[in-house]
């Protein structure tokens, strides 16, 4: 069972594109360890108040993509993975926000050196 | 998708259905996918409730053939109408009589209505079954029509404006309540309504009608992920007044910052278009509320 996983009905992205990346990044983050159980298409649709259409294509895309494996017949759970595509795993969701970081960075004029600068002072600031 | 007409609860082939001084469909042809949450969607007078009417055989083609079931419409009998659920924007009822009266008047029609679900949504809906019809809100009387429509536990449900009159918490019970058909009887549903963020909640399939005709029929991922609002800067100027892009569905801004509305499936796209400007481009996806108006937009096909 995820811990927690919400839909932005709204924002325009395809929610079982939404719970694939919650997924994903809560199995890179840890917090889904391998083996864990995930919930039946029918109980998560009653969970979110979603097509159960939507859960069973994220489904089927996750277990493509090897992040989930079927066992017991239906049950589906989380996938041991490989180091490599560990790391890929984590390294992807940064990735997309440090691509939307450095789009914003060259249209305010922001210098490679100062932006660089910038990123390393967050990394290094304390939590608030 | 591919599916044959007998797999499809509802078939319009080549359909026109004309009333005097107005045509309300057009050549349309049309295959609803079983098991699939449609959205039916366009303005007012587009041909919507046309549709849904001509689905349940309660009007007919002026030309072409509809199937429901598999069965043409003209032809539609009790084994075909008991397995029919619809309901409509403003039903009409028997007034004087209580609304327990009226549900048991509407069930002894139907062979398998479901006495715990009429129960449970009487109760979850909060329905004073002891009161008239006549005396009823609008509200009141849409949730009625609701109950009446769904409690024979239909496998094609065809549903016309049904939302409009409840209040924002009636219309999250009625979308909880359409999904657990969905999984329960595995039914085909069929909603016309123009509370967008209420259907986005639940559809998997989108047709939009235009004037009475057919300009979309595609599933709801697949819209998605085709629509997208570019923000487009361009540092250093030179941004046209009008972009030539096909996929370019419209745009406001000027030499340096442009807004447009795309829709494009190549992911590509997007980088040859920064390349070519010389700009960055930031990509927002577009909710069904603001695809709406694109989908109107005539003579573009960027598929």
């Amino acid at each position: 069972m995820p811990p927690l996983l919400v839909i932005d009905y709204h924002n325009g992205v395809p929610a079982y594109r939404q719970l694939m990346d919650q997924i994903k990044f809560q199995v890179a983050a840890g917090m889904l360890s391998v083996g864990t159980e995930m919930a039946s298409t029918r109980a998560l649709s009653a969970e979110l108040s979603l097509n159960p259409m939507t859960i069973s294509k994220a489904y089927s895309l996750l277990e493509r993509e090897g992040v989930l494996e079927r066992r017991r017949g239906q049950t589906l759970v989380i996938r041991a993975a490989t180091t490599a595509d560990r790391e890929t795993n984590k390294l992807n969701p940064l990735r997309q926000h440090l691509a939307a970081a450095a789009v914003m960075a060259r249209q305010l004029g922001i210098s490679r050196v100062q932006a660089l600068r910038l990123f390393r002072e967050t990394l290094n600031s304390p939590p608030p | 998708m591919n599916l044959s007409p007998d797999s499809a609860p509802f078939v319009a082939e080549n359909v026109t259905k004309s009333y005097p001084g107005h045509l309300a469909l057009d050549a349309l042809n049309l295959e609803i996918p079983a098991g699939h949450v449609v959205g039916l969607l366009g303005r007012n007078g587009a041909g919507k409730t046309t549709l849904i009417h001509l689905a349940a055989g309660l009007t007919l083609p002026s030309t072409g053939t509809c199937r429901t079931f598999g069965t043409p419409t003209a032809r539609l009998d009790s084994p075909e109408l008991g397995r029919l659920g619809l309901v409509q924007q403003e039903s009409r009822f028997i007034e004087w009589m209580t609304v327990r009266q009226h549900l048991d008047f509407t069930a002894s029609f139907y062979a398998n209505w479901d006495r715990d679900l009429q129960h449970r949504l009487t109760e979850a809906l909060e329905l004073p079954v002891d009161r008239k019809l006549a005396v009823l809100s609008a509200g009141d009387r849409q949730k009625v029509g609701i109950l009446l429509g769904v409690c024979h536990r239909p496998a094609f449900l065809l549903l016309d404006e049904p939302m409009s009159s409840l209040d924002p918490i009636a219309r999250t019970d009625m979308l909880d309540f359409l999904l657990e058909r969905l999984r329960d009887d595995g039914c085909t549903v069929l909603i016309s309504s123009h509370l967008l963020t209420d259907v986005e909640k639940i559809v998997d399939w989108v047709v939009f009608l235009k004037a009475g005709r057919l300009v979309e029929n595609s599933s709801f991922d697949a819209l998605q992920e085709s629509f997208a609002e570019w923000t487009v800067t361009a540092p250093e100027g030179g941004l046209p007044a009008a972009f030539a892009e096909p996929y370019v569905l419209s745009s406001q801004g000027q030499d340096r910052l442009a807004r447009l509305n795309v829709r494009t499936r190549d992911p590509a796209a997007i980088e040859r278009f920064a390349r070519a400007h010389r700009a960055e481009v930031k990509a927002r996806p577009l909710s069904l509320d603001e695809m709406f108006p694109l989908l109107t937009i005539p003579g573009r096909d960027p598929s």
